[in-house]
């Protein structure tokens, strides 16, 4: 604890720690681009950073729609969705709109422009989702939100013969590079920049004057109407804008970057739930809290598939073996939960929300500011009136 | 001087079998300091409810500055120049003191200077003696704290018209003394208030007109002194159980 303070007390009176954050950010940043360099990494351990990468997107973007603008919505998986089978349908089938007299090949459309399609349709959804939730509230918004993502789920489900059904949808591969190594390499970058790119935009998007006015509505949609906000604008904006970002985040991680095949399991309510599990242990108020968090948990789980647990007292296995390898299964997601539960009782912001204030100085704002209203409340009010 | 003409007409709301607000008609064309008072239940806050746009009239008509504004969600009647407070206020909590001031202030001026808008902030919050509380969650502030950061709030929207709702109620005396400041100095700037208050004194001593509800109809539009000696006055507040 000495040690801390004398740490904390030489960056406070040296670079100060919002410049130390930035520091340590830039190195975190040159780790994952050195990472797929280091020739003892697998191709397995680039795969896990790739989907890292990719839930990253998910909770990040969640905790834009959740913890920022207050829409706690479970609909995040099938946008993601959306943007994923739009991207597959229009690759193989091309487009065609017999009414308009429009005919588009599925030769004449890039996987890029798939995915570009992909994500504009995932937005137009999500514009239509964000208009009829203008009116609806925290549970009845969450419901809505669980009953949408099942209605897709079981469409994609059903519809075998456009969707592949259970066995999912191939996309459009995005790279076509023989050699397997170079291909993971750069599907890693692929994947890491656009985990950058997004939670950049996102990032702008929650410090500009929009993202106060999302937290103002989440805090009393009322009140900030009162003060001038059009909530029914924002409220729109935030669902499009994230619709599109996790159906960009679909389309591309489908499209043969960390996964070969979009299948409906994964629009499952429990994929969703896992979503928010990463957000809430990073923190859904913070974006890199909740892109950390989601990164963190996904390396954990795979981490922990095999336990190797050492055997006390000379004990051994009946193979002669002094540990004993312990294959997880579903236990682990157990663990988590736990992890889960401790985080929502006690440190409701986040496990990395104490680190993330330490970074931004707000402490030591909060510090300063109680030592200058010590004087100030020498006096309390009377409670205030209750409503006519 | 602001721009000042709100006319409302034969404006009504009923809730199923409960009219709150029974036909009011009045106007306000000048920087004046209006009183509204009523029983409980008289209907003064849901006639600022139907003004400020957060519900929306059964019948009638509100102008402000020649603009229909009935029935508009509120955003749209505060932009139009109409600012209120809320009788239990509405701070938002997990936003700072400045945030909460920054709100009103992008909201009302998209384009305008970040660093212009968090100067003028700091020196609404100075004026209302809370500017050390800037960087203060508006969850920890006490309730007269927060009372005052709603009226800091208001100014940061520059608007015509003034609807403020119980500032007295549960504030602390040294508080109230700053939100009696704050009165005479908006309306100094040429800016009409309309307070509602269940505080007898402050209201008389404060108003120059008195609005007077009772079962949602307006029984009494005046000079304090003459609204006082009103007999429908009388028999609202003295008539019933259901004084004061």
């Amino acid at each position: 604890m000495a040690f801390f303070k004398r740490f904390e007390s030489t960056i406070d009176n040296g670079i100060g720690r919002r410049r130390f954050g930035y520091i340590v950010l830039g190195l975190i940043i040159l780790f994952f681009l050195w990472f797929p360099n280091d020739s003892s990494q697998s191709n397995y351990a680039k795969t896990v950073f790739i989907s890292g990468f990719f839930y990253a997107i998910m909770a990040s973007s969640w905790a834009l729609l959740a913890g920022i603008a207050g829409q706690f919505s479970f609909g995040h998986m099938a946008f993601m969705g959306i943007g994923a089978y739009v991207a597959g349908l229009i690759a193989r089938d091309g487009i065609v709109f017999a009414t308009l007299g429009i005919a588009i090949s599925p030769e004449s459309i890039s996987a890029i422009g798939a995915i570009i399609i992909g994500t504009l349709i995932a937005g137009l959804v999500g514009l239509v989702i964000g208009w009829l939730l203008l009116r609806l509230r925290s549970a009845y918004l969450a419901l809505f939100t669980i009953a949408f993502s099942e209605l897709f789920r079981i469409m994609m489900l059903t519809e075998y013969d456009y969707t592949g059904g259970s066995n999912g949808l191939s996309l459009r591969p995005l790279l076509q590079i023989a050699d397997v190594d170079t291909a993971r390499q750069v599907e890693y970058y692929l994947m890491f920049g656009l985990l950058i790119v997004c939670l950049l935009v996102m990032h702008w998007v929650a410090n500009s004057p929009i993202g106060l006015f999302l937290r103002a509505m989440r805090e009393d949609e009322d009140a900030a109407s009162a003060l001038g906000v059009n909530v029914v604008r924002y409220k729109i904006l935030i669902f499009v804008f994230t619709s599109m970002i996790v159906g960009l985040a679909g389309a591309v991680f489908y499209s043969d970057v960390g996964s070969e095949r979009i299948i409906p399991e994964q629009l499952e309510v429990l994929q969703m739930s896992l979503i928010i599990a990463y957000a809430v242990i990073g923190g859904m108020e913070s974006l890199v809290g909740a892109a950390a968090g989601a990164f963190i948990s996904r390396y954990l789980l795979e981490a922990t598939r095999e336990v190797v647990i050492a055997l006390p007292l000379g004990l051994t296995t009946s193979d002669g073996s002094g540990a004993f390898v312990w294959e997880t299964g579903a236990w682990r997601y157990a663990l988590f939960g736990v992890i889960m539960v401790f985080t929502l009782r006690y440190m409701r912001n986040g496990l990395l929300h104490p680190i993330i204030t330490w970074f931004s100085g707000r402490d030591l704002i909060m510090q300063e500011t109680v030592s200058k209203r010590k004087s100030d409340d020498d006096y309390d009010d009377q409670p205030e009136a209750g409503d006519e | 001087m602001s721009n000042i003409n709100l006319a409302v007409n034969r404006v009504s709301k009923r809730f199923g079998g409960n009219q709150a607000v029974d036909h009011v008609s009045f106007s306000v064309t000048k920087p004046e300091l209006i009183g509204m008072i009523g029983p409980n239940g008289a209907g003064k806050t849901t006639l600022t409810n139907v003004m400020s746009g957060m519900i929306k009239p059964t019948s009638g008509a509100i102008y402000l500055n020649g603009k229909r504004i009935d029935g508009h969600p509120a955003y749209d009647v505060t932009r139009a120049g109409l600012g209120r407070t809320f009788q239990i206020t509405r701070a938002l909590g997990r936003m700072t003191v400045l945030e909460n001031m920054m709100v009103p202030g992008l909201a009302h001026r998209p384009g305008a200077n970040r660093s212009a808008l968090e100067e003028r902030a700091r020196e609404i919050l100075a004026l209302l003696t809370i500017e050390h509380l800037t960087n203060e969650y508006s969850r920890a502030l006490s309730g007269g704290q927060r009372k005052l950061l709603e009226l800091g709030r208001l100014l940061m929207l520059e608007p015509s018209i003034i609807i403020l709702d119980e500032p007295f109620a549960g504030v602390h005396p040294r508080l109230q003394e700053t939100i009696y400041q704050y009165i005479h100095r908006v309306h100094e700037d040429g800016k009409a208030i309309i307070l509602i208050s269940h505080d007898m004194g402050a209201v008389f001593e404060l108003s120059q007109r008195l609005l007077v509800l009772h079962h949602g109809a307006l029984i009494a539009d005046g000079a304090p002194q003459d609204v006082k000696s009103d007999p429908a006055v009388i028999e609202a507040y003295l008539g019933h159980d259901e004084e004061d």
